[in-house]
C-alpha cells in the first residue's frame, strides 16, 4: 500500500505541490490512523498533511480525484457481469489499491444493466457445456471478477513501470506491454486453438474470450491514458519550460508567449518569495530609547543592553528604458513583464519606451493588460529608426530631475545608433546621479563593437553591462537588481 | 500523547459532538484536523480570512478537554525573552550580594587559591538554574505536566527569526536553554499546539512542513445558520435564515472586507436587541456598520440594500 501513497506523492510533485519526504512519512502515519474506508476522510487528512497553501490545496484536490479513481474501469467491468456486483463491493472494500470506490460500483450497476442483458443470452447457450478456458487471463476474464481483473491490471502496470511514460506516442507501447504482462500470449493461443477445434461450444467460448480480450484492451488503453495524464502531462510541461527558459527570446514564436508568460510569473513569484523579507540596517549612533528601556527592564532598569535605531532597507526605485524597435522589442516585452510581475517587491517601476523619441509608458502598463499595453507601446513608439542620442536628450529634458541616488536605471537595447551622435555624456550624467545604471544588450558581447553599435562608448558609463537574451538571463539580472537594492 | 478526557478525542464524531456542545460548529476538515493533531502529535497551522473562528477553535478545544489554554500573541519584534524565558536578573543580583556577605564563611577552611575557586565553582551554576528562570508562554506550555493547549496567535505578524525559534518546539516538543539544557514536554501529555495565521505574509516552508495545514474558509449558508443558532439561540428561525442569506449575498460582492462569522453573530445579537422580527431595508441601513467596517464598503452596499434585502427575504 505504501507504494500507492508514494506514487501519489510523485503525482503531486509533478503537479507542483511541494511535498517533502518528512511529509510523506507523516502521511503514512496518518494513513495508518484513518485507513482507507472513508474516502472523504482520507482526502481531508492527506490534504492537511501534503498541501500547505490554498493554491496547493486546489491542485491536491484535482490530483486526488484523478489518482484515486477507477470509475471508468469499474463501469465497463460492471457491464461484463452484474451478478458479481455484491461480492465485488465487499472485495473492493478490502482491496487496498482503490480506496472508496463504493459509489463507483453503485454507479456501474446502473449503467451496466442494459448490456448485462445481452450477456445473459450468451451465457444461457453456454450453460449445457460448461467449457472452461485454461489460460490464466482467460479464466480471469470469464470469472467476471472485476476487482481481481483491476488488481492484475494495475500490478501489470507497475511491473512495466507505466509511470515512466513521458510522451503521448508511448501510449500504444505501454498498452501492449501491460497486455503482455497480464498474459495476453497464452490467451491468444487458446483462442486460436479453440477456433481451430471447430466444435460449437469451443467456438462459442472463443468468441466470448475474444470479446473479453477486446474489452480488456479498451480498459488498458484507458488506464494508460489516465496514467499519462497523471505522470507525463506535467513532466512534459516541465521539459518545455526548461527549453523555453534557455531559448533566445527573439526566436520565440507567438504561440509560445502564453507559456513564457507563465514562466515569467513563476520566476517572479520565486524572487518575490526570496526578497519580500525586508532587511534592516542598523545605524550605530542613534539610540532607540523606547526599545532600550523595554529591553533593560529585565535587568531591573540597568542600561545593560543598548538598542539602536534600525531603518528598513528601501525597495529599489527602477527606471527602465526599453528599445522597442523591431529587433529588440521581444526582449523589452519580457523585461517589462518581469518587472511588473514583481510589483510586490519593486513597487516603483517607471518605464519608458523609445525607438527614436522617448515616451513614458508607466501608466499604460499599470492600467491595462500586458498584451494590450505592449501592443499600444509598439504602435506609438515602435516605428522609426533607432536613435539613442535623441533618447538620451529626451530623458535629460524630462526625467533627469527624478533620478536620485536610490534610482536604478535599466537600459535595454542593442546600442545600434545608425551612426548618429551617441550623446554618451548624458549617460555619464545619469551614471553620476543614479545608484546604478545597468545596460542589457541582447547581442553577444563580440558584436558590441561591430558596425554601428556604440557599446564601446556607453559601457564605461554603466555600472554593469550584461548580455541578456533568454529568460534565464533576465531572471539573473532581476535577481541581482533586488540583491543590490538591499 | 494522552490528555485527560482522552475519550473526547477518540473519534472524529466525538470531537465534533464535543465542540458542538460548546457551541463551536466544526466542519469535517476541522474535526479531522483536531483528530489527526492529537493522534500524530502534530501542531495545526490554521489559515483563513479573519473572523472565521481560528482562535476560537483553539479555545474551544481547550475548554472541551478542560485544559488550560496558554496563549502567545505574536507581534513584530517578539523575541525569545518574551516568548520562551527570561532570567530574573534582579533576583540574581540580590543573591550575589547575599553571597558576597557570606563569602568568608564559605571559603572558610579552603586551602590555597585552587581550593577556593573549586568551592566557588559550585555556586556559579546556581544563578542560572530554574529558580532564576522566568518562564514565558512557550516554556510554561512545555512544563505543564498535565498537558495544555498552546495557542500561538497570528504567527504571521512575528518576524522571520521568531519562526525559526518555534521550530524546535513544534517538531520535538522541547526547548533548549543554553545554561540549563533541554527541557522536554511530558511525553505522555504533550501540549496540543495551534498556530493561526492571517496570511499577511508567507509562512516559511520549514514551519509549514512541521504542521498540519488547516484552511478554514467562510462557511456555507447551512453551516453559518447552525453557527448563528448555536451562538445566538434566541434568534427566530425566520430571521436567522434571512440574516444568513443576506450575509452570503454580501460575500459575493466586491468589498474591501467582507463580513466574517463574528460579524454575522454580532449582527444577529444587534437585531435581537432591537426586537427585530424580519429584515427590512431601513433597519439594514441603520445597522450596516455592525457588519461592514469600511466607510467605502458601507457606501457601496447602501445603494444595493433594498435589492439585497428583498432577495434575502425571498430566499428565506
Amino acid at each position: 500500500m505504501e507504494t500507492t501513497l508514494v506514487d501519489f506523492v510523485k503525482v503531486l510533485r509533478t503537479a507542483e505541490v511541494k511535498v517533502s519526504p518528512a511529509e510523506t512519512l507523516d502521511a503514512m502515519a496518518a494513513l495508518e490512523l484513518v485507513g482507507y474506508r472513508d474516502r472523504n476522510l482520507l482526502k481531508d487528512s492527506l490534504s492537511m498533511i501534503l498541501s500547505k497553501t490554498p493554491e496547493e490545496k486546489e491542485l491536491f484536490e484535482t490530483s486526488f480525484e484523478k489518482f484515486f479513481t477507477f470509475e471508468n474501469i469499474r463501469d465497463q467491468a460492471a457491464s461484463t457481469d452484474d451478478d458479481h456486483l455484491d461480492d465485488d463491493n465487499q472485495a473492493s472494500d478490502k482491496d487496498p489499491s482503490n480506496p472508496g470506490n463504493n459509489q463507483a460500483g453503485g454507479k456501474g450497476s446502473g449503467e451496466g444493466g442494459g448490456q448485462g442483458a445481452a450477456e445473459d443470452d450468451l451465457e444461457d447457450e453456454d450453460d449445457s457445456t460448461h467449457l472452461q478456458p485454461s489460460s490464466p487471463l482467460g479464466k480471469l476474464l470469464m470469472s467476471g471478477n472485476r476487482s481481481e481483473l483491476m488488481i492484475s491490471l494495475s500490478e501489470a502496470g507497475r511491473r512495466v513501470e507505466v509511470n515512466q511514460i513521458v510522451v503521448f506516442t508511448q501510449k500504444g507501447l505501454y498498452t501492449r506491454k501491460i497486455m503482455d504482462a497480464m498474459g495476453l500470449k497464452p490467451l491468444q493461443d487458446e483462442i486460436s486453438e479453440l477456433q481451430g477445434d471447430g466444435g460449437r461450444p469451443e467456438r462459442n467460448l472463443a468468441k466470448k474470450l475474444k470479446l473479453g480480450r477486446d474489452r480488456l484492451r479498451d480498459q488498458v488503453r484507458d488506464y494508460v491514458e489516465k496514467q499519462f495524464f497523471l505522470h507525463a502531462d506535467e513532466s512534459g510541461k516541465q521539459l518545455r519550460e526548461e527549453l523555453l527558459k534557455k531559448v533566445k527570446l527573439s526566436n520565440l514564436e507567438k504561440r509560445n508567449f502564453k507559456d513564457v508568460q507563465e514562466i515569467v510569473f513563476k520566476m517572479a513569484k520565486k524572487l518575490v518569495a526570496i526578497h519580500s523579507k525586508r532587511r534592516k540596517t542598523f545605524k550605530r549612533g542613534q539610540l532607540d530609547v523606547r526599545k532600550t528601556l523595554r529591553k533593560n527592564m529585565q535587568y531591573d532598569g540597568m542600561f545593560f543592553d543598548l538598542q539602536w535605531k534600525a531603518s528598513k532597507v528601501d525597495r529599489p526605485k527602477v527606471m527602465c528604458i526599453c528599445d522597442v524597435s523591431g529587433s529588440v522589442s521581444n526582449y523589452s516585452r519580457f523585461l517589462l513583464m518581469f518587472l511588473y510581475s514583481l510589483s510586490e517587491v519593486i513597487p516603483k517601476v517607471r518605464s519608458f519606451a523609445f525607438s527614436s523619441d522617448l515616451g513614458e509608458v508607466t501608466q499604460l502598463f499599470e492600467n491595462s493588460k500586458l498584451e494590450d499595453a505592449m501592443a499600444k507601446t509598439m504602435r506609438d513608439y515602435g516605428n522609426g529608426s533607432t536613435d539613442y542620442g535623441q533618447m538620451f536628450m529626451d530623458f535629460k529634458r524630462n526625467c533627469m530631475d527624478d533620478v536620485n541616488n536610490k534610482t536604478t536605471i535599466i537600459i535595454l537595447g542593442d546600442a545600434r545608433n545608425n551612426y548618429g551622435n551617441p550623446q554618451a555624456e548624458i549617460l555619464h550624467e545619469m551614471y553620476e546621479k543614479s545608484r546604478r545604471v545597468i545596460w542589457l544588450n541582447p547581442e553577444p558581447r563580440s558584436n558590441w563593437i561591430v558596425g554601428d553599435a556604440e557599446m564601446k562608448k556607453y559601457a564605461p558609463n554603466c555600472h554593469q553591462t550584461d548580455v541578456c537574451n533568454s529568460l534565464t538571463h533576465l531572471e539573473r539580472v532581476v535577481a541581482n537588481l533586488l540583491r543590490f537594492a538591499s | 500523547m494522552t490528555i485527560q478526557n482522552d475519550e473526547k478525542l477518540q473519534s472524529i464524531e466525538k470531537i465534533r459532538e464535543g465542540l458542538e456542545e460548546l457551541n463551536y460548529i466544526p466542519n469535517d476538515q476541522i474535526a479531522t484536523a483536531v483528530f489527526l493533531a492529537y493522534h500524530l502529535d502534530k501542531p495545526i497551522l490554521i489559515e483563513g480570512p479573519p473572523g472565521v473562528g481560528k482562535t476560537e477553535l483553539a479555545k474551544s478545544v481547550a475548554q472541551m478537554l478542560e485544559l488550560e489554554c496558554i496563549r502567545l500573541q505574536c507581534y513584530e519584534g517578539l523575541d525569545e525573552s518574551k516568548a520562551i524565558y527570561e532570567w530574573k536578573y534582579g533576583k540574581q543580583l540580590l543573591y550575589t550580594q547575599v553571597l558576597k556577605e557570606t563569602l568568608s564563611e564559605i571559603l572558610d577552611g579552603a586551602k590555597g587559591l585552587n581550593d577556593s575557586v573549586a568551592k566557588l565553582h559550585d555556586f556559579g551554576d546556581i544563578f542560572f538554574s530554574e529558580q532564576f528562570l522566568e518562564p514565558r508562554p512557550l516554556l510554561k506550555a512545555i512544563k505543564k505536566t498535565q498537558g495544555c493547549v498552546l495557542l500561538i496567535d497570528e504567527v504571521d505578524k512575528s518576524d522571520h527569526e521568531f519562526e525559526s525559534l518555534l521550530l524546535e518546539l513544534l517538531s520535538d516538543y522541547q526547548l533548549s536553554i543554553p545554561e540549563i539544557g533541554t527541557i522536554q514536554a511530558n511525553p505522555e501529555r504533550k501540549p496540543l499546539v495551534f498556530l493561526t495565521s492571517n496570511n499577511t505574509r508567507e509562512i516559511s516552508d520549514a514551519l509549514k512542513r512541521r504542521c498540519l495545514h488547516l484552511y478554514i474558509p467562510f462557511p456555507d449558508a447551512d453551516l453559518e445558520g447552525q453557527i448563528v443558532n448555536a451562538r445566538v439561540p434566541d434568534i427566530p428561525v425566520y430571521l436567522r435564515k434571512q440574516l444568513v442569506a443576506f450575509i452570503q449575498e454580501l460575500r459575493e460582492m466586491d468589498l474591501k472586507k467582507v463580513p466574517a462569522i463574528s460579524e454575522t453573530i454580532d449582527w444577529a445579537k444587534t437585531l435581537i436587541l432591537l426586537h427585530t422580527e424580519s429584515l427590512d431595508a431601513d433597519l439594514v441601513r441603520q445597522t450596516l456598520n455592525v457588519i461592514l467596517k469600511f466607510q467605502e464598503d458601507i457606501e457601496t452596499v447602501q445603494a444595493e440594500v433594498q435589492m439585497l434585502t428583498n432577495k434575502a427575504v425571498k430566499e428565506a
